[in-house]
């Protein structure tokens, strides 16, 4: 098992794996050690160390592609919130793809309802597209202005306050880290 | 005075390394010590936690010739403890307002 965790490992970048790889490891190692005899022990252990490995491999992933500065940072460090911003939309594509399966095999059986399915599908490939349509406005506006240098702006006037807010953990901050 | 929350895994990081400098493991034991048990983290989870806490300067590897590379120590710095003492504040007045607010609603 520790071989498949060294192995998934890999999934994260480079420098991170670097950085914390053998650390990593070495509490996983301790961590199985003192496991107790049960078996649901070990499978809650296993499930929740993998699932770990494979959010923390993709926030790690999406971090050094598109930096911190991107919202939820609350969210971001709470286990059951950890899973890819991506997978919502890939949840509505897989979605969608199933009901454009069913209408088009309603249709080739001669359904009466085919209609009714294609009609129904035809909304939510609206629906999809205007949301996909929606999130790359949204997220547009956030690259653009991280690129602009306003977080690094925003970033000095708050090192220039009293109070040290700069916090990457804060509901209330602008997300940077 | 900005407010700002942290996640209850992160706090209890912050807790922990509060007390003493602590190893990987030995963080991850305490905190879920800590939480009775209702808390436990994966290495994934405790070193994402660990690596922006790095990042944002709230703690610090202890810099020991003979300790191995797998095996490091993290210690909070001081703004990662001011940071916590805001926290631990502002929790402070939130149960401090959930009591006033119940009680009235009892009375």
């Amino acid at each position: 098992m520790l071989t498949v965790y060294r192995w998934m490992l890999c999934l994260y970048p480079w420098s991170y794996r670097d950085e914390f790889g053998e650390e990593m490891t070495s509490v996983f190692h301790e961590a199985r050690s003192a496991l107790p005899s049960a078996l649901a022990a070990k499978i809650s252990f296993y499930r929740r160390e993998f699932c770990g490995l494979l959010s923390g491999a993709l926030c790690a992933h999406f971090d050094r592609r598109f930096g911190p500065a991107i919202p939820f940072p609350r969210f971001d460090m709470q286990p059951q919130f950890r899973f890819p911003r991506s997978t919502v939309f890939l949840m509505l594509v897989i979605f969608a793809g199933v009901v454009l399966t069913i209408a088009k095999a309603s249709s080739v059986a001669g359904d009466t309802l085919g209609l009714a399915w294609r009609s129904l599908a035809s909304v939510l490939v609206f629906v999809l597209l205007s949301t996909c349509s929606v999130a790359a406005v949204v997220w547009g506006i956030l690259h653009i202005r991280r690129r602009s240098g306003v977080h690094r702006l925003d970033r000095q006037l708050r090192d220039h306050r009293p109070v040290d807010p700069d916090c990457a953990f804060g509901a209330s901050s602008n997300g940077s880290s | 005075m900005e407010t700002f929350a942290l996640s209850e895994p992160v706090l209890l990081v912050l807790l922990s390394l509060a007390e003493q400098p602590r190893h990987g493991y030995s963080i991850l034991k305490d905190v879920e010590s800590m939480s009775g048990g209702r808390v436990l983290l994966s290495t994934g989870t405790l070193y994402g936690a660990l690596q922006r806490l790095l990042n944002n300067g709230w703690i610090e590897r202890v810099e020991e010739e003979e300790t191995p590379r797998d095996r490091r120590t993290y210690r909070l710095t001081t703004r990662g403890l001011r940071n916590l003492q805001m926290e631990i504040e502002r929790m402070r007045h939130l149960t401090k307002m959930a009591a006033l607010r119940t009680a009235r609603k009892e009375a």
